[in-house]
């Protein structure tokens, strides 16, 4: 089993009474870009809702300082990507961000969300470049670089991507079927992958690749991966969706590969759980893995699916 | 120049009883030739308490000489999709192809979004019984949106020629703001096309391929493509992206291009060789265009006035 150190909270907005209007809430889905003296974590943040109720969503970062990473320097002066034109796929919304260095610029995909009428929402991944390490982001194109296909038929999200022995690899979630859960339209998700040779152009493998554990209806996300030692380690989040709502119960889980198709789950190796009290007493979920100066490190969201922001955990010893 | 004589309208669906609470409107008919007669398809309407419509796909029987109706569909062609399917709300139109003893039906999905009216994408089905009923192939579509093609991808029309099948198909460019026309939104597409080895997976390059008459806010709709000796002839519907409904010149109208090798297109509607009736069913719009061989005879079906809430009509290409 993984030794994972909480090392505690980083960020809660409510903490920052100076925080931009449109970062008012939330902190999800972090994921960092390293620099000469910073790490700049992005995650996905949200004004009030409107005045019907809804929330649209922004993806944001705040700079921490290399050294000591509980030291908040600066905020994002606006979401790094604005919201897509009218009618297009991210019209309402654009997180998670995942990041990729690629040559000069930075590669970010991004989910984005648009509302529809009969379900609350679609979901499709779309792909933005900066050329001044984050701090904007311009669309490649207004429509999905990961559309929906015969076997993903909607609610593409959670994009992960990763480059390995020159291959883009993006691990990201889809939905197989709406079902009426007290009346009210709900989705379960599942991990998949998708390998390209110019991160544009997209090969799905089309199928779901981490087997369930909790309960065949449980929903994945967030399938962080990274490499160490030989081995692909994937750290994810789940839950069961139709208890969710009563125990908020969601937890991370563990699984390994060799080849980044067939993976292997056992959540006995995780190491990380909720804790007995505080901000992650409830959940913990997105989980992010990152090597810093030689130190692996965690990021990962508390309760309320990260209403009041995110923490680190250190890894203890080796990803063996 | 082409030469067209004009048969007049074939079919008025408030004649007939059609399934699924269907009355009004035969949009869009398209032709599978079978031994004894030949199948026209087209979608027509439900009506829901809402007063918005669900699109369905029927079909009715001619012989070849198109004066007797043999058959008319009495349930269900293909069934619209589940829960936040891409084509939960109606199918629009269906176009069929039969290739190697197997019946392909392409359809174009509608669902409902907030911001804009709808969202369409490209579906596949198959048909074992002669195209009496279709299965959907998968749950997903075949042709969504992507990077360069934002929304709207429908349309779909589909030969096998030069040893690959080939589609030409319509995305939308853009959603016009603030400019609402019978409480929809004005939104403008154009003509592309994609090739395929499968008829499942399909290369598309994302360029428009006809140029506009009427300048940028030209919407193009419907291709239809026949080859005749060694030249390949186009028939599209186009129409002004706002006050097509009711002001006099800016509704449908049929444009015309022809191509020797289907990649480069001569735009040329002066030689179309069919315009709008003097006096009539046609005489404010012609739309939907569908080309097909009966025998050794070339005819037109397509729509006239009011979008084909009254049925619609044929025309035979005579000889030079």
């Amino acid at each position: 089993m993984f030794s994972w150190e909480k090392l505690g909270r980083i960020y809660n907005p409510q903490d920052f009474v100076n925080r931009p209007e449109w970062m008012d809430e939330f902190s999800q889905a972090p994921c960092t870009l390293i620099l000469n003296d910073t790490v700049r974590v992005f995650f996905g943040c949200r004004p009030k809702r409107d005045e019907n109720g809804q929330y649209v969503t922004y993806s944001t970062y705040i700079d921490l300082d290399r050294n000591d990473l509980f030291k908040v320097k600066a905020f994002a002066q606006k979401p790094v990507l604005s919201l897509g034109n009218k009618g297009t796929f991210d019209e309402f919304g654009t997180y998670p961000l995942s990041i990729l260095k690629n040559d000069n610029e930075i590669w970010g995909y991004y989910a984005g969300w648009t509302r529809c009428e009969s379900v609350p929402f679609n979901v499709a991944i779309g792909l933005a470049v900066s050329e001044n390490n984050g701090e904007s982001f311009e669309r490649m194109g207004e429509g999905p670089v990961i559309p929906y296909t015969p076997e993903e038929p909607f609610t593409i999200s959670g994009p992960k991507i990763r480059k390995f022995n020159d291959k883009f690899y993006m691990f990201y979630i889809a939905g197989k079927q709406w079902y009426l859960e007290n009346g009210k339209p709900e989705i379960s998700h599942k991990i998949r992958v998708a390998m390209s040779d110019d991160g544009i152009n997209w090969n799905k493998l089309n199928r779901d690749i981490i087997p369930n554990h909790w309960d065949k209806t449980e929903a994945q996300a967030s399938p962080d991966v990274f490499y160490a030692n030989g081995k692909y380690h994937m750290f994810f989040c789940g839950w069961i969706p139709s208890s969710f709502r009563k125990t908020k119960a969601r937890k991370i889980g563990y699984a390994y590969s060799t080849d980044l198709i067939n993976w292997v789950r056992d959540d006995s190796k995780v190491g990380i759980d909720i804790s007995e009290t505080g901000w992650d007493n409830e959940m913990i979920a997105y989980p992010h893995v990152f090597k810093l100066d030689d130190q692996i490190y965690m990021l990962y969201i508390g309760n309320e699916v990260g209403r009041y922001g995110f923490g680190i955990a250190k890894l203890r010893g080796d990803l063996l | 120049m082409m030469n067209w004589t004009k048969l007049g309208k074939i079919f008025d669906p408030t004649e007939h009883q059609l399934h699924n609470n269907c009355k009004q409107f035969a949009q869009s008919p398209q032709v599978l030739v079978l031994d004894k007669c030949v199948r026209i398809y087209f979608t027509t309407r439900e009506v829901e308490p809402t007063g918005k419509y669900l699109g369905h796909v029927a079909f009715v029987d001619f012989d070849f000489d198109f004066k007797n109706i043999l058959n008319i569909s009495s349930e269900t062609v293909i069934p619209l999709g589940g829960l936040g399917a891409f084509d939960q709300h109606g199918m629009f139109p269906m176009n069929v192809l039969k290739h190697n003893e197997i019946i392909y039906g392409f359809t174009s999905g509608l669902s409902r979004r907030k911001s804009v009216s709808l969202e369409t994408s490209i579906g596949l089905a198959l048909s074992e019984n002669n195209g009496l009923t279709f299965e959907k192939y998968k749950k997903g579509p075949i042709v969504s949106s992507s990077l360069h093609e934002p929304f709207l991808v429908c349309d779909a029309f589909v030969q096998h020629y030069e040893n690959q099948f080939h589609m030409w198909y319509i995305y939308g460019v853009k959603w016009i703001k603030g400019a609402e026309v019978d409480g929809t939104e004005s939104r403008v597409y154009k003509i592309a096309h994609a090739t395929s080895g499968n008829a499942i997976d399909w290369v598309r390059n994302s360029e428009l391929i006809i140029p506009d008459k009427i300048g940028d806010d030209e919407c193009q709709a419907l291709p239809t493509v026949i080859k005749i000796d060694n030249r390949y002839h186009m028939y599209f519907c186009y129409r002004h992206a706002t006050g097509f409904r009711n002001e006099t010149g800016r509704g449908y109208k049929l444009g015309y291009a022809y191509s020797d090798d289907l990649i480069n297109w001569t735009r040329n509607d002066e030689k179309s060789g069919i315009e709008l009736g003097e006096s009539g069913w046609d005489s404010e719009m012609m739309c939907y265009p569908h080309i097909f061989q009966v025998q050794d005879q070339v005819f037109m079906l397509y729509n006239g006035n009011e979008f084909g809430k009254f049925g619609f009509g044929l025309a035979v290409l005579e000889k030079n």
